[in-house]
């Protein structure tokens, strides 16, 4: 912006390179998610922009912040804090319900669900066990 | 000390016992009697302290600048006759305390009882020493309140309940009267203050307006003091506690009305049309109210009766329009408030030792308490007018006036007759209730043994009995200065010559006094039989009750009418109500752009900053896509509605508003998870539009529907460019921006705006904020929601069937395994996002922030945590107490904007100062930032306890569709 012309060389060219690595996997996120074909497949590409999408731009905000105010600027870590505790999240929420739709809806493509009717100890064990491994992921 | 100190000390003296007795244990009986007998001596030192300065130099005076711009001020006014209505308030204020310490027993909730008494005498003496007709109606109103809530005190009792609103309803229709006469005299004269109005007599008589003014100005002191045709409130209003009965009902605030038309009397007297209606009142209660007592078998309500009765009797004498006339019956005005008082608590002794207050019942209690029969048979003499007491003095003079020719009509012609009629049948009923009560037969089927109350409860009735006596055998030495002051106050200058000796010789009116006491003697002979087993009631009469007619008429206004113009104008769809509303608007704005010029500047294409435009349309597009999805994909159309929101934040951060940035940015995360919650209860889509024939009408209504959307929106755009198409006015805000440090002492304008020098403002809005909570909450307690809505969602309903086949499950633990990991860092968040609440609420002073984004923020911690775990889970481990905190945050704004005061600065004045902190350093401090808390605290709570209304919901609904699974199986 009006500040960039400020900043000197050494620091000007990590600054785009981040910036541009950030954006650039941002990018390619945004465009995953539009191409790809299944909801499974799709839940992927955006966390391209959320890890080191985000971690570009906000490397590259650290560098010409610090560079143009002469002090360390570390807001941008705990942004980065955040975003890495959160996106997961909603993007596990958003992947477990979609296979709790899928489960109960018996559309193919996906590992079994606990079926209702089967309810003897033998069925039971080694599914509550796949459930556990689901959990541990 | 100050006399106008002393006279603002008398009104807020009881108002802040009042606010304190209201907050004593539900069993200091002792305290809370303690506390009043302060605050009733207090007014009775202060009212004295100020009779020498009265007497010396006329009426003393207070004044408060309340609304000065509008004329109004808060005008304190005590001159002879307002000091002797102070005198009896405060003092049978005080009697009526210390009997009410022995009468109220120790089950009954006592401060409530302390706090609406002292609270009623406080608006009572603001009635008396008002110097300003607004104020006046004011504390008239309120008397009409706490008059009200004293009937309703024991709110379980049906009659109570029905008692008071009754009463509430005929004393406050009757001071709206008031306010709209009190406001027609202001226009005539020119001014609400009382020496301007007193004045201006000739002004106002001569008015065209009089007549109006007169009616709505009797309509509200006929009302108050159960004149007829409005009196039968009051034999309804005893259901309230006795000492309630004696000091509202008789002795004070039933002599307001009568208080303002002596008040009032230089003015609006006089006239043919005042002696007609008050006239005619007054005679009609007088003689209705005297016979109707003799068949009472109450007692309080035959003492109900009488006081209509001796009320019409101060009214005919107020309507006479003749100076003697007003003399007696202010005369009567203070015997009857005394001797009333008394009969009023032995009334209550009664009761209170026997259990009943049935005539018919009781009998013979003489024998048990020879001292309390001793007493009422002299209150009851004075009150039949008996020689030698003071009812006595007051009677006689009335007589005088009834002979007196003073407009010759017929209602002239009959009063002596009248007169004699009415005081024999208060011998009749005088005398029953004396022998009625203490005499003959003593009923073997008493709820309780009789006996002499105690001493203190007595006192009272017998200091009264002795004014009665004293009064009555000396009235020149005891009342003579006093009543000669009082009656001076009002007539001035033309205050005629008047005695108050006992022996004038015999006269008519003594002949007459006599004739009334033999035949009303002679009466009660006759009627004793008949009395001793008839019905409720008067003969005759018994059919027509006014509170039937008051019932009936209660009914067709509120019921059916309010149906009636219900089902004619109002409709329970929320379409028409929102289309009409959008309708109205859209011609009220178009209305005055139609008849002047828009002026529009030419429209010329700006795309110089193509990111900013670009984001504009991702805006629209979301707007209206949102609109688009609404009606069938509500999902999706919250989430374009979020995107619509974000691009309104990031416009913000565009034109550098950091701060409305913040607060737009937590504002639309709450609300949309709000909106989200709430998706589950909306409607499904309607079936009923799938045939042709209705389709094509749903499509005409919605192309209707959109026109008007269209033109609404169309509107709103062109208002707003012709506003940031013209020049900018020269605005406030370089004020602002220079004052903000140097007054406010904050860097961010916006906040210090908010806080102070716009918190009037703030503080209304989050009271209004507090207000929309409240009704959000209260919607919901009785929300009924759509039949296809009522069951648990589908999934929430296929997960519970999955666990509940399954042994090793419980209901509900597929969702929270599917939760885990969300709801363990939700749950870890909530004290991150409380650091982040109070940061934001910290800097608010002089960076973006402030306590409204603290609140929001804080709220949204709570919402998650709502979300992660359950409204159980949560409820068992947090205290959340949205409603406190609503309170809290309001009072806390409401104190810090009044500790101003202390200082002498207008309300809200915000004080602000660096202060030097170990470790920290050097932080700014305001007050103002005490109030930011208050703001904090309010939106916390508002934005919880929706939250919590939806997550009750939920929880309710469950069970209530678990009962009926339950009862299906059992059937």
């Amino acid at each position: 912006m009006t500040h960039a012309a400020d900043l000197p060389a050494w620091a000007a060219l990590p600054t785009a390179f981040f910036l541009l690595l950030g954006s650039g996997l941002t990018l390619l996120g945004a465009i995953g998610l539009l191409r790809f074909g299944s909801f499974y497949e799709r839940v992927h590409a955006p966390t391209l922009g959320t890890t080191w999408g985000a971690g570009g731009i906000l490397i590259a905000s650290m560098i010409c912040f610090t560079v143009l105010q002469s002090r360390p600027a570390l807001h941008e870590i705990l942004i980065a804090a955040f975003v890495i505790v959160t996106t997961p999240v909603s993007l596990m929420l958003l992947a477990r319900a979609a296979l709790y739709r899928d489960r109960t809806e018996n559309n193919g493509g996906v590992p079994a669900f606990e079926a209702e009717s089967e309810g003897t100890d033998g069925e039971a064990s080694p599914k509550s066990s796949d459930q556990k491994q689901t959990k541990g992921q | 000390m100050a006399k106008d100190t002393s006279l603002i000390l008398m009104i807020f003296l009881p108002f802040i016992g009042s606010a304190m007795a209201a907050f004593f244990p539900s069993n200091a009986r002792n305290a809370e009697a303690w506390l009043a007998g302060a605050v009733t001596v207090c007014g009775l030192v202060l009212a004295s302290m100020c009779y020498p300065a009265i007497v010396a130099e006329g009426p003393v005076r207070a004044q408060i600048e309340w609304l000065p711009t509008l004329g109004l001020n808060f005008t304190l006014r005590m001159d002879g006759f307002a000091w002797l209505f102070a005198m009896l308030v405060s003092g049978i204020g005080f009697l009526v305390v210390l009997y009410a310490r022995y009468y109220m027993s120790p089950e009954d909730p006592i401060p409530r009882f302390y706090a609406f008494f002292l609270a009623f005498m406080g608006a009572m003496l603001g009635i008396v020493l008002s110097g300003n007709l607004i104020l006046l109606v004011v504390f008239w109103e309120l008397t009409s309140i706490f008059s009200f809530l004293l009937i309703g005190y024991w709110y379980h009792n049906a009659n109570a309940r029905d008692g008071a609103r009754m009463a509430l309803t005929v004393t406050g229709i009757g001071g709206l009267c008031l306010l709209a006469g009190v406001l027609l005299i202001g226009h005539i004269v020119g001014s609400y203050d009382l020496d301007v109005v007193l004045a201006s007599g000739d002004l106002i008589r001569s008015s065209d307006l009089y007549l109006p003014a007169l009616i709505l100005f009797l309509l509200g002191a006929l009302t108050k003091s159960a004149q007829f045709p409005f009196h039968f409130w009051l034999p309804n209003a005893m259901a309230a506690p006795t000492p309630v009965s004696a000091y509202l009902h008789s002795a004070t605030m039933v002599k307001a009305g009568v208080f303002l038309m002596a008040r009032f009397w230089p003015v609006l007297a006089g006239t043919y049309e005042w002696f007609w209606i008050v006239g005619f009142a007054g005679m009609a209660s007088l003689l209705l109210g005297a016979y109707f007592a003799i068949f009472q078998r109450d007692i309080k309500g035959l003492l109900a009766y009488s006081t209509i009765s001796h009320l019409g009797l101060i009214t005919l004498l107020l309507s006479l329009g003749s100076p003697l006339g007003l003399i007696a019956a202010i005369f009567h005005m203070t015997n009857h408030a005394t001797f009333k008082a008394s009969l009023f608590m032995a009334a209550g002794i009664i009761d209170h030792e026997t259990g009943t207050r049935d005539m018919q019942r009781l009998g013979g209690l003489f024998r048990f308490m020879p001292f309390t029969a001793t007493l009422a048979m002299v209150a009851s003499a004075a009150m039949a007018g008996v020689p030698l007491l003071n009812g006595f003095l007051s009677k006689e003079m009335f007589f005088a006036e009834a002979i007196e020719t003073h407009a010759d009509s017929i209602l002239d012609r009959v009063a002596p007759y009248v007169a004699v009629l009415a005081s024999a049948f208060a011998v009749t009923y005088s005398i029953r209730f004396i022998h009625g009560v203490f005499f003959g037969k003593l009923p073997d089927d008493l709820p309780r043994e009789p006996h002499e109350p105690p001493f203190l409860m007595r006192f009272p009735i017998q200091l009264l009995v002795l004014t009665c006596l004293v009064v009555g055998i000396v009235p020149g030495l005891t009342i003579g200065p006093f009543l000669h002051t009082a009656v001076t106050s009002v007539l001035g200058l033309a205050t005629p010559e008047y005695s108050l000796a006992i022996w004038h010789g015999v006269t008519l009116p003594l002949l007459m006094s006599f004739l009334a006491l033999l035949g009303g003697a002679l009466l009660y002979l006759l009627l004793k039989n008949y009395l001793a087993h008839c019905e409720e009631g008067p003969p005759y009469f018994r059919q027509l009750k006014g509170q039937r007619i008051f019932e009936r008429v209660m009914v067709a206004v509120s019921w059916r009418g309010a149906r009636f113009l219900e089902n004619r104008l109002g409709t329970r769809r929320l379409q028409p109500q929102l289309r009409l509303l959008v309708a109205v608007a859209l011609i009220a704005a178009a209305w005055p752009l139609y008849h002047m010029s828009f002026g529009l500047a030419a429209f010329s294409w700006n795309l110089d900053d193509a990111v900013f435009s670009g984001l504009w349309a991702i805006g629209i597009f979301c707007a209206v896509g949102a609109a688009y999805q609404a009606k069938f994909h509500r999902l999706v159309a919250l989430i374009f509605l979020g995107g619509a929101g974000l691009v309104t934040c990031t416009t913000f951060v565009w034109f550098s508003a950091p701060d409305l940035a913040v607060t737009q940015l937590l504002v639309e995360i709450v609300t949309t998870v709000l909106i989200l919650l709430g998706l589950r209860w909306l409607p499904k889509r309607s079936e009923e539009f799938q045939t042709d024939a209705i389709r094509m009408a749903a499509r005409l209504r919605r192309y209707r529907d959109l026109a008007i959307a269209v033109a609404a929106g169309g509107g709103m755009t062109l208002v707003a460019y012709a506003v940031m198409t013209r020049a900018a006015p020269p605005t406030i805000a370089d004020y602002f921006l220079e004052k903000a440090y140097t007054e406010g002492g904050g860097r961010n304008v916006v906040n210090v705006i908010l806080v102070d020098f716009r918190g009037f403002d703030t503080f209304g809005e989050i009271t209004v904020l507090g207000i929309v909570a409240l009704t959000v909450f209260s919607l919901f307690r009785r929300f009924r929601p759509a039949p296809d809505s009522v069951e648990s969602p589908e999934q929430q309903r296929v997960q519970n069937a999955t666990d509940e086949a399954r042994p090793d499950r419980t209901a509900g633990e597929t969702v929270s395994d599917y939760l885990l990991i969300p709801a363990v860092i939700m749950q870890w968040l909530f004290p991150v996002i409380i650091v982040l609440a109070a940061y934001l609420f910290f800097r608010g002073h002089d960076l973006p922030g402030g306590g409204f984004a603290a609140g929001v923020a804080m709220a949204a911690a709570f919402i998650l945590q709502y979300l992660a775990a359950g409204t159980r889970w949560v409820e068992d481990r947090l205290r959340v107490l949205p409603l406190n905190w609503i309170g809290f945050g309001l009072l806390l704004a409401a104190l810090v904007g009044m500790g101003s005061w202390l200082f002498g600065y207008p309300f809200l004045t915000s004080h602000s100062q660096y202060v030097e902190l170990p470790l920290i350093g050097s932080i700014p401090v305001a007050s103002a930032i005490l109030f930011d808390l208050g703001v904090f605290s309010l939106v916390l709570g508002a934005t919880v306890l929706m939250l919590i209304a939806f997550a009750h919901q939920s929880v309710r609904r469950l069970r209530a569709s678990r009962i009926a699974a339950a009862e299906e199986e059992t059937a």
